[in-house]
């Protein structure tokens, strides 16, 4: 790359702290500039890094930096306005989930970068996980046949600090989105699945249960700590589930072959193969479990090989993210997520979080 | 009656020092929540429900602040974040006293703000080993290289010196509690050392704990908070008499709480630690969080001497003695330890209100069999 990319990042709060070290940790950019509209939280941020510009405006930010790229890092009410605000100072955008709050914002966003002929990317991180990655290079090689069913996982602590801190806080952005705090976790479940299904319409039923005493008080009717979803789209089928219940906490994504079946567990970065058993009788199945085995030890390996590479990062998906984005804005490739799968993600969701509220009321 | 309010009330200190303001005969104490009262605070609204306001509100959140500030005379302020990421707790902490300082100077009718901050704002770091920390000790120069919870408390202290000298309607007297704990409040302080698997890395050795029981902090921002106009003193440490050393803390806790395993390192080993710590973190780019570094371990186990001079002079004396203060507490993490979690919630309730019961000032007598701490400031 010749030159590196001018970066600045939107919105001081919790997340950006982990794309300032994407942005750092990756040599083809540099950090020119954050920005809050509460100009302490910008301080704090460019303190705790070492950055010394700051603003409580973006459009004086924008000016005086003239970035390349904006990374979004506001609430989800704000991403379009400020969507457009960059677009129209020539910035790509890496915009954070949720990426609006609902489909129609989210078209007017997708709509907007295609205009101004930038390039979009979302903070799906999870999907460029190096196994995730892995993952989607051993579907292209045929290893699992046609797939035929998916499923996806994902468990949330309501007792968390974070969960905790919103549900006390009633005018906490997160309870502000139409789907309240599920909105905000749900997409990590649906892309996964989203991905792998055929286009098409995609039919989607939503099985609501509240288990929990929090749950079953809670007048919104938006809290739901079990969730079950059942997709279908051209002949392939899918199963979603978030749960605040099962422990462990799982995040894994399952993918159901015509030859051979295989689990992605995000929580461990580890890949596991089911295979069709090649042996007849008892030694039939005897054997699997050797190669479970066997493949375990393999994902463990890869897991420390990259440890001691400094390869094994908390964010390593939002790193690979930002990578492979900035990489496309230099080549001018097409974006890392295509933007109908970002748009997608968004109509089952908007679907899941209608047949919430009507089930409530 | 004059009116006072509490931020923070429903938090580790905040019913402790609303109880403390209680003994003090002509105050009307407004207590800010952010969320559910906590049960001592309800025990306390309900002896004395002509003096005890309860009111719910977020100080991120303008329209409530203003309200809550009505005919208010002097600002108790506890509120902070302590959980959560370095931006949550820097949100909690400064930013929502920014709010409370915008709607002070609002309302016109605050003569004082009593503002709880930390022995984490003095700059330990850079002082020599045994330094006495006084009030006059050196300001940390660089917050943001100990920790999220150090630098948001310096940058609230920034920002209540500064309102205090442009807006002059407001006297403001700053309270710096060391190491406050009690029952309730939390496990051992990192000044001890550090938690590992199954063991504790013992970095504190013969240092002195700057610890304050919590009832003993509560009366000393009740003193603090109360001084004739104008106040004579500004700026207030507080900690305890009678101070254990870490090792003494750590022996106690493992003769009434727990059998825990221990390595004791000297301070050139911890240094060294800290060292590697923060060279494989700036290496790897972050792959393993720098949980200790050279600076932070400075501050936190080189040593220093205390002094609560100065808030003896203003009329404290201590409620509960240390070790009694000890024993309730270790008793309580044992209770914790031993208990589920609805029977550890009952003796909480018991072991607060057997404390609530100490006369003031004169000092009890009670003879407990426990010890311990835990750190919410510091």
């Amino acid at each position: 790359m010749s030159k590196q990319l001018r970066v600045a990042i939107v919105g001081c709060g919790k997340i950006a702290d982990a794309h300032v070290e994407a942005i750092q940790n990756n040599p083809e950019a540099v950090l020119v500039g954050v920005c809050d509209r509460e100009i302490l939280m910008a301080d704090q941020l460019a303190s705790r890094f070492g950055l010394s510009n700051f603003y409580d405006d973006c459009d004086r930010m924008l000016a005086t930096e003239r970035p390349d790229v904006v990374h979004i890092t506001t609430p989800p009410h704000s991403h379009l306005d400020l969507a457009r605000i960059s677009l129209n100072a020539g910035c790509h955008l890496f915009v954070e989930k949720p990426v609006a709050v609902d489909y129609a914002h989210t078209k007017a966003l997708v709509d907007a970068a295609e205009a101004a002929q930038r390039k979009l990317t979302v903070g799906y991180m999870y999907l460029f996980d190096a196994e995730a990655v892995r993952l989607r290079e051993l579907l292209h090689t045929g290893v699992l046949g046609d797939i035929v069913h998916i499923e996806s996982f994902y468990g949330y602590d309501l007792q968390g600090p974070y969960a905790t801190a919103l549900l006390a806080d009633p005018k906490h952005w997160v309870n502000a989105l139409p789907g309240g705090l599920l909105q905000n976790v749900l997409d990590h479940l649906l892309n996964k699945i989203v991905e792998f299904l055929p286009e098409g319409e995609v039919q989607v039923q939503a099985v609501p249960l509240r288990r929990s005493a929090a749950a079953k008080a809670d007048q919104s009717g938006l809290l739901v700590d079990e969730l079950r979803m059942v997709m279908a789209a051209g002949g392939v089928s899918a199963y979603a589930t978030f749960s605040a219940n099962v422990r462990p906490m799982a995040h894994f994504v399952r993918v159901c072959g015509t030859k051979n079946t295989v689990k992605l567990d995000i929580t461990t970065s580890t890949i596991h193969f089911e295979r069709v058993p090649t042996l007849p009788s008892a030694v039939g199945r005897l054997v699997p479990p050797f190669q479970q085995t066997a493949d375990s030890l393999r994902g463990a390996a890869r897991n420390v090989s990259r440890f001691m590479r400094s390869e094994f990062h908390f964010f390593d998906g939002l790193n690979r993210l930002t990578q492979q984005f900035y990489r496309s804005i230099a080549n001018d490739t097409e974006p890392p997520i295509p933007y109908s799968q970002i748009l997608r993600v968004q109509l089952v969701l908007d679907e899941v979080i209608q047949q919430i509220g009507r089930a409530a009321a | 009656m004059t009116i006072v309010l509490v931020t923070g009330a429903g938090g580790f200190l905040g019913p402790s020092v609303v109880e403390r303001l209680l003994t003090r005969s002509d105050l009307i104490i407004r207590c800010m929540v952010r969320s559910s009262v906590s049960l001592r605070l309800q025990q306390l609204v309900s002896r004395h429900p002509d003096r005890i306001e309860i009111v719910p509100g977020n100080l991120l959140s303008a329209t409530h602040i203003t309200g809550v500030l009505r005919d208010v005379d002097t600002v108790f302020h506890l509120a902070a974040g302590l959980r959560g990421s370095p931006a949550d707790i820097f949100l909690n902490t400064v930013v929502a006293s920014k709010q409370l300082l915008s709607a002070i100077s609002d309302v016109n009718s605050v003569r004082r703000v009593v503002l709880i901050s930390s022995f984490s704002v003095y700059g330990a770091a850079t002082q020599p080993k045994g330094a006495l920390i006084d009030e006059e000790f050196a300001l940390d120069a660089h917050p943001e290289r100990r920790d999220p919870y150090s630098f948001a408390k310096a940058r609230q202290e920034q920002l209540f010196v500064a309102a205090a000298s442009a807006q002059h309607s407001f006297e403001l007297i700053t309270v710096r509690p060391g190491v406050i704990y009690g029952p309730g409040g939390g496990g051992m302080s990192t000044r001890v050392g550090l938690r590992l698997p199954g063991m504790l890395l013992h970095l504190g050795r013969n240092n002195l704990l700057p610890l304050t029981y919590v009832e003993n902090c509560a009366e000393a921002v009740a003193v603090a908070g109360t001084q004739p106009y104008p106040a004579p003193h500004r700026i207030v440490n507080v900690h305890d008499d009678d101070l254990p050393s870490s090792r003494r803390y750590l022996n106690l806790y493992r003769s009434h709480v727990e059998k825990l395993r221990f390595l004791t390192l000297p301070y050139s080993a911890t240094m060294l630690l800290a060292r590697m710590v923060e060279w494989y973190h700036a290496y790897s780019k972050g792959q393993l969080p720098a949980l200790i570094t050279p600076y932070k371990a400075a501050a936190l186990w080189k040593g220093n001497r205390f002094s609560n001079a100065r808030l003896k002079a203003m009329g404290w004396r201590q409620i509960v003695p240390t070790r009694d203060a000890l024993m309730l507490t270790f008793e309580h993490l044992k209770d914790s330890a031993e208990t589920p979690a609805a029977d550890a919630a009952t003796k909480l309730r018991r072991s607060q209100s057997t404390v609530g019961l100490y006369p003031h000032p004169s000092p009890p007598s009670l003879q407990l069999a426990a010890s311990t701490d835990r750190s919410c400031a510091q």
